[in-house]
């Protein structure tokens, strides 16, 4: 297969994956239910108390508010089965696992900040990434991820031509190529959010 | 035993941030010691009092609520002030610079 | 509570050791060559004391700091965003 032909096909099979995604989305019962748990539990635990009144008018306000603030929360969110499912392993299975490397990414980093400012031994640069991720919350705690591991910083995000691209601050260079210092960066947490958000 | 080690470490983790936002040349240096030491230290140190103090089990989850909220914003702002810094003209110290050449 | 019971608990060290480090950032406050400097130097003290405040609502058994802790730490959040939006519109002239 020639390659120019070969370039085309991969264009062609990443938009039809676009538009399978955007046919993916939840319906809006379960969107609603899920914002309603996220600002219920912040509620219970700022609030601190049990009591029945307590619970009455914090579940009928944030009732209220997330039957119109829905989509700010969970709209990025696509993958199938059922809804107790969803949230179960939502809540036990992956988001620990997300703590738990994060947990260890920060403490190397943490380190690693220190022997830099010890020893000053760094060689900064600008360098640009790729990555799969579409979505704007998914970008969003991928960015925030990158910056949290060592030796990175995100500065900037750019779409063009459906792919995104972000701008990371390097405190030690080891090469310009995009792939191999995607690689280098990003590792396990993108493949991680790529199996929830698209 | 382990909560004073979590607090002695959340303790210096935060001292060398401050020695490295004194020492490192530019801002975008200085964002990475603030951003990794700020969140690490106090995700150590709040760890360390909830497990420390005595108190009611709700009082300890919205200690964990407080860290979670550091770990998220806390990257977020850092993201804002360099690119903010970056467009209104502080030149970066670099031996490369990709972002300038892309939006010149 | 005394002043001795505070150099006993650990919590109390913690919070001496926390003070003494922002007191030493002010100098990046102040003498910060730009403008994005000061901001850091800011964001970096205000978060130490959000700790400071959680540290003291666990020394003293007031829980009620806790909430104030969140506060702060969201005013924070408002504040350095609204800045860098600021000088990114408007440049660096401070």
């Amino acid at each position: 297969m020639p390659f120019y032909l070969k370039e085309r096909i991969e264009d062609i099979k990443a938009r039809h994956i676009v538009r399978r995604y955007y046919g993916k989305k939840l319906p809006r019962a379960e969107k609603i239910a899920m914002t309603w748990m996220a600002i219920m539990a912040f509620w219970l635990i700022v609030s601190g108390t049990l009591s029945w009144q307590n619970l009455a008018v914090g579940g009928s306000i944030s009732l209220i508010i997330s039957s119109f603030m829905y989509e700010n929360l969970t709209d990025d969110l696509r993958y199938e089965g059922s809804f107790i499912k969803k949230v179960l392993t939502l809540a036990f299975i992956q988001i620990p696992q997300y703590a738990f490397i994060m947990i260890f990414q920060l403490l190397e980093s943490n380190f690693r900040v220190a022997k830099h400012a010890l020893f000053l031994g760094i060689n900064p640069g600008i360098v640009r990434l790729e990555t799969d991720l579409r979505s704007a919350t998914g970008t969003t705690l991928l960015a925030n991820s990158i910056t949290l591991t060592p030796g990175t910083l995100t500065l900037d995000v750019a779409k063009k031509l459906d792919k995104t691209y972000l701008y990371v601050h390097w405190i030690d260079v080891k090469t310009l190529n995009m792939k191999k210092a995607g690689d280098e960066i990003k590792g396990d947490v993108e493949r991680w959010l790529g199996k929830i958000f698209w | 035993m382990i909560e004073y080690a979590l607090l002695a470490m959340g303790t210096s983790i935060m001292v060398f941030g401050a020695l490295g936002i004194l020492r490192f040349p530019d801002v975008y240096t200085r964002l990475h010691a603030s951003t990794k030491c700020d969140t690490g230290g106090a995700l150590s140190i709040l760890i360390a009092t909830a497990l420390i103090i005595p108190a009611p089990p709700m009082i300890k989850v919205k200690i964990l609520v407080l860290t979670f909220l550091i770990v998220m914003i806390n990257p977020m702002i850092s993201h804002a002030i360099a690119r903010g810094a970056h467009r209104s003209g502080v030149e970066p110290k670099v031996v490369v610079d990709m972002y300038a050449r892309d939006n010149p | 509570m005394a002043g001795e019971d505070f150099l006993v608990n650990p919590l109390g060290w913690a919070v001496l050791v926390l003070l003494g480090t922002s007191f030493v950032l002010v100098y990046r406050v102040l003498a910060g060559p730009t403008l994005p400097d000061r901001i850091v130097g800011l964001n970096t003290i205000t978060t130490k004391v959000v700790v400071v405040i959680a540290l003291l609502a666990g020394l003293l058994k007031e829980y009620f700091l806790l909430d104030l802790a969140i506060v702060l730490l969201m005013v924070n959040a408002v504040g350095g965003l609204i800045l860098a939006k600021h000088f990114e519109r408007r440049g660096l002239h401070d």
